[in-house]
């Protein structure tokens, strides 16, 4: 601790002559605390002395006058309190202290138990959480599809604004570089056979397939997944949610609507993007590593490619934007009220969002192969 | 007469000139207010007078676009955060009490940084102050969000007693508060400014709190500052001031509050 001018003087203890007179003075206060206890310590061991005058304190505070109050009750004799202390320590000492509570010390090997169960247990409800809501989700697209006239067309738009339009230069970006990436890996490793050209087949066919829309679906569950959880969870806690609900409007209809049509729309026109700048780094790796030109470029790519590879990769976009936009609003629509919880909702929502791209990704794969496209 | 007299002395922490701006809109036009050591100080005023402004000015929080705040006679600026702490308390209208700790460990959350006591002690201490704010010993274990609003402002006016400060600003004590937990805590501000002496500050629109425990009350109309006693303002000719303290709330409060005082009377 600095000390500066307006410090207040250290505390001192003195003993007395005749040794079983302790006198404390200059100020007992939170700072000085610590030191009084030690000092008072080893005068109690050394000398049975039971009188402590406090007359030239001048300065106490409350966890001095309980340290007083603790010392007069294990039988040590104050003297000397001033007027000002006296009602201090009669304060103090007149409350009813009784020692916090302490959480009951529970042993590792049990602690470990607890949580695999309640893991377990949690990692039940919330597979079940989760199909409820897929559920309650596809109802509501259903039913907007039978009802055209219920949608938010405002706010679908400003959703795809905000989910897609925003996220352009992003994922074009990342689609440019994975395909840099793919290229240069695809060279060094076809070069010793001879085939480096089939780079071209390669960057193509993974980026259309696979790279492109596997790339914007991460991006836009870590963009746009998570801002659905923090979004309807502040509105959750501030009670917003509430507020709906009493004007008879449902949430599902308002707030996680919009969001999964907007986000419906938007992520395949996003993948596409994805894939048209995935062939353009194609283009690029492909110029400056083998010397094919752009045009020549495009003439491999149509002869590497069909109509399949481009539906299979987009065929998975829509789907993955329903679970991201899913799982986003169920998180956020779990949030209770403090701070805290709004960042673990958001933590849990993205987490769990590319979980499902993954997963799903791999098990299309699956079928398609299965399918024979 | 009593605050009268301790006008006399020096005071503990005062404002000179201070001026509040933002943008082109003047908040504060070079206001000047004393605060003495022992006293309780209400501010009142209406919504958008800037309450909170002045007080976030006086704490030290916000710079003022002119003028300065002088806490024992030095600049607040020049204080360093571990002095600063020891000498003032705040208790944020919402409590402002850390989420993700215990109200324990909230309390002792400033001990920690600011002192080397051993955690035993700390503990004592905070069982100590949670007493003191008239809460029991179980709820320290308590996360914030399990508190009621009137646990809450105890809980909070607990940490802001933690280092023992000199100055309390409180902000709001006894706002979404039902009457019956609102007296507890105009009683406990009282019962902890008579027997710690500590300086009480209190930024309220609470008639009954005006009333009832404040030594004087500064109100703030028109970017100005008006501080006097009750019984001075009462007969005030500001138009503002007179309907403040004599609308048909004020009645009221003005009823309870007389009440009020002669049962504190009777009992001390």
């Amino acid at each position: 601790m600095q000390q500066t001018a307006s410090e207040p003087v250290p505390l001192t203890v003195a003993i007395h002559d005749d040794g079983d007179r302790m006198t404390l003075e200059g100020v007992l206060d939170i700072r000085t605390l610590a030191e009084a206890e030690r000092s008072l310590k080893e005068w109690r061991t050394k000398r049975k002395s039971r009188v402590l005058d406090v007359g030239k304190l001048t300065d106490l505070d409350t966890p001095g006058a309980l340290f007083l109050c603790g010392l007069r009750d294990r039988g040590v004799e104050l003297t000397g309190v001033r007027a000002q202390h006296k009602a201090l320590l009669d304060l103090i000492g007149g409350l009813a202290l009784k020692p916090l509570l302490k959480l009951e010390a529970v042993p590792r090997w049990r602690q470990l138990v607890i949580q695999l169960g309640k893991g377990a247990d949690h990692a039940w409800h919330d597979t079940l959480d989760v199909i409820t809501f897929v559920g309650q989700a596809a109802s509501l697209i259903g039913n907007a599809l039978i009802h055209p006239q219920s949608l938010r067309l405002a706010s679908i738009s400003r959703h795809i604004l905000e989910t897609g339009i925003h996220a352009l230069p992003i994922v074009g970006l990342m689609a440019i570089m994975i395909s840099i990436v793919i290229g240069y890996q695809s060279v060094a490793q076809l070069r010793p056979f001879g085939g480096e050209d089939f780079t071209v087949n390669l960057v193509a066919v993974s980026v259309l397939r696979e790279m492109g829309v596997l790339i914007t679906a991460i991006m836009v569950a870590g963009r746009s997944g998570s801002a659905f959880t923090a979004e309807i969870g502040v509105m959750k806690a501030r009670e917003e949610i509430d507020a709906l609900e009493v004007m008879g409007i449902d949430p599902m209809q308002v707030l996680v609507a919009p969001r999964l049509i907007g986000l419906i729309i938007a992520l395949p026109l996003l993948a596409f993007f994805a894939d048209i700048m995935g062939l353009l780094g194609g283009a690029m790796i492909s110029q400056s590593l083998l010397d094919i030109s752009p045009l020549q470029y495009l003439e491999r790519v149509q002869k590497a490619v069909d109509g399949w590879d481009l539906f299979v990769g987009l065929f998975k976009a829509p789907v993955f934007a329903f679970f991201i936009g899913v799982i986003g609003c169920m998180h956020g629509l779990r949030v209770t009220g403090s701070a805290e919880s709004v960042g673990q909702e958001t933590t849990r929502a993205v987490v769990k969002a590319i979980f499902l791209v993954i997963v799903l990704d791999a098990l299309f794969s699956i079928l398609f192969e299965q399918l024979g496209i | 007469m009593n605050a009268q007299a301790r006008q006399h002395g020096e005071p503990i922490l005062s404002a000179r000139g201070i001026v509040n701006r933002f943008g082109k809109q003047v908040v504060h036009d070079k206001i000047s207010l004393d605060i003495f050591a022992g006293e309780i100080i209400g501010i009142a005023g209406g919504s958008g007078s800037g309450k909170s402004v002045l007080l976030k000015t006086l704490i030290g929080l916000r710079r003022p676009s002119a003028g300065e705040v002088l806490l024992n006679d030095k600049k607040i600026e020049a204080i360093g955060p571990a002095e600063k702490a020891a000498l003032i308390g705040v208790l944020f209208q919402q409590g402002a009490l850390f989420s993700s700790l215990s109200v324990a460990q909230n309390i002792m959350f400033p001990m920690r940084e600011h002192t080397d006591l051993p955690t035993e002690d700390q503990e004592t201490i905070a069982a100590m102050k949670l007493a003191l704010a008239g809460l029991s010993a179980d709820s320290g274990i308590k996360l914030p969000s399990e508190l009621s609003g009137g646990m809450v402002k105890r809980a909070a006016l607990a940490r802001a007693l933690a280092l023992d400060p000199r100055i309390l600003f409180l902000d709001e004590p006894t706002s979404d508060l039902d009457p019956i937990t609102a007296s507890g805590i105009d009683a406990l501000i009282l019962q902890l400014n008579k027997s710690l002496g500590i300086t009480v500050v209190i930024v309220t629109h609470d008639l009954t709190t005006l009333f009832t425990i404040c030594d004087r009350i500064a109100v703030l109309v028109d970017k100005k500052i008006t501080v006097d006693t009750l019984d001075n303002l009462m007969r005030s000719n500001q138009p503002w001031i007179h309907e403040f303290l004599h609308g048909p709330r004020a009645e009221g409060a003005k009823r309870g509050a007389i009440t009020a005082r002669k049962r504190s009377h009777g009992n001390g």
